[in-house]
């Protein structure tokens, strides 16, 4: 029978085109939602989790919804979102950004991002205009509703 | 018996109190010396935190307040806040009626948006062209476009990335002046620029 005489070099063959096609259809599955933040800082260790790659992060880089940005014991970065928020981190933190949309049309949105472990700056923007409630940060034990201000946040959650 | 349940239980406060809060929440003021608030909420009695370094435990009983010092920001923070990005600048420019040329004012003003972008390590601009409501509305959404488009590359020409600017063109539905239909209005013929 044909399957059982099939060699190993076409075994191995279909092996590497069903690599090809795994890969060519991941990067689209990440290039499909649009990118809600970008790097601005870097120091450091900084590593951006994306479902399973580990990113070493740079200056420039986008951000999606989902992501988890870690620093190091010597590490620190800072990202701005597209509503204008800011955040930075300082070392040994842990900051995961659950929920973001945001239309820049009228400034409505919402925002959730979970801080597990760390130091955390931030500076709201559109988002928290938009609405009371809009602009959620949950640490170890509380959530934080956030209306326009610039404030900071110690988290230990490990 | 009882002198070791005394030794357990103070154990146990000394473990907690080497370990701090879960979660510690300080409000800072705006660049420009405004307070927002924050309202921290652990699931029984939200705390409204709404003054320059009003500070809020979270220790998993109730939410213990405080005003926190400078010092007490700068020890615990320090590195999170020398990492924050430079924060985002808007500018307006305006044209002239009826065209995608800036006003003589607004000419100088590019110049500050340039320099602003330039400043920055990695930038986005954004730039939302509007028109007042003289002419009807698709003409002046054309318009609109035009003034953001007239924008980037003007920007582009002056070596900013193209890849970085986004343009959209809003026409008569963003008025910095509410006026009627058919009125010339200087401060309504503009682009809103955000750079971040």
């Amino acid at each position: 029978m044909r399957c059982v005489g099939r060699s190993l070099y076409e075994i191995a063959a279909g092996c590497f085109l069903g690599t090809l096609v795994v890969l060519s259809l991941e990067v689209p599955a990440s290039a499909q939602s649009s990118p809600v933040a970008q790097v601005k800082t870097v120091s450091g260790a900084a590593v951006i989790v994306r479902g399973a790659q580990r990113l070493a992060a740079r200056t420039g880089d986008p951000l999606f919804e989902k992501d988890t940005i870690e620093t190091g014991k010597d590490g620190s970065i800072g990202i701005t979102f597209i509503d204008n928020t800011v955040m930075s981190a300082g070392p040994n933190s842990e900051l995961a950004l659950e929920e973001y949309r945001f239309d820049s049309s009228n400034f409505n949105g919402a925002m959730l991002t979970d801080m597990r472990n760390g130091t955390l700056s931030v500076v709201s923007g559109d988002i928290a205009r938009s609405s009371p409630g809009a602009m959620k940060i949950r640490t170890p034990k509380a959530i934080l509703g956030v209306r326009g201000t610039k404030f900071v946040i110690k988290a230990r959650g490990k | 018996m009882t002198v070791r349940w005394i030794w357990l239980a103070l154990l146990i406060l000394v473990a907690q109190a080497g370990c701090g809060p879960k979660a510690l929440i300080v409000v800072l003021p705006n660049a420009d010396g405004s307070v927002g608030a924050v309202t921290v909420d652990d699931g029984h009695d939200p705390v409204l935190l709404d003054h320059a370094y009003a500070a809020g435990a979270v220790t998993g009983g109730k939410v213990e307040t405080k005003t926190a010092t400078r010092q007490e920001v700068r020890e615990t923070f320090g590195k999170a806040l020398a990492a924050q990005p430079i924060l985002p600048s808007h500018f307006q420019l305006y044209f002239i009626s009826d065209s995608d040329v800036l006003t003589s004012e607004s000419e100088l003003r590019y110049r500050r948006v340039f320099e602003d972008i330039k400043r920055r390590p990695v930038y986005q601009v954004e730039v939302v062209g509007l028109t007042d409501t003289v002419g009807d509305r698709a003409y002046n959404q054309e318009l609109s476009a035009k003034r953001a488009a007239a924008i980037m590359e003007r920007l582009v020409a002056d070596g900013v990335s193209r890849e970085a600017i986004s343009i959209a063109g809003r026409g008569e539905l963003d008025l910095a002046v509410p006026t009627g239909p058919q009125v010339s209005e200087s401060r309504n013929r503009r682009v809103k620029i955000t750079v971040r």
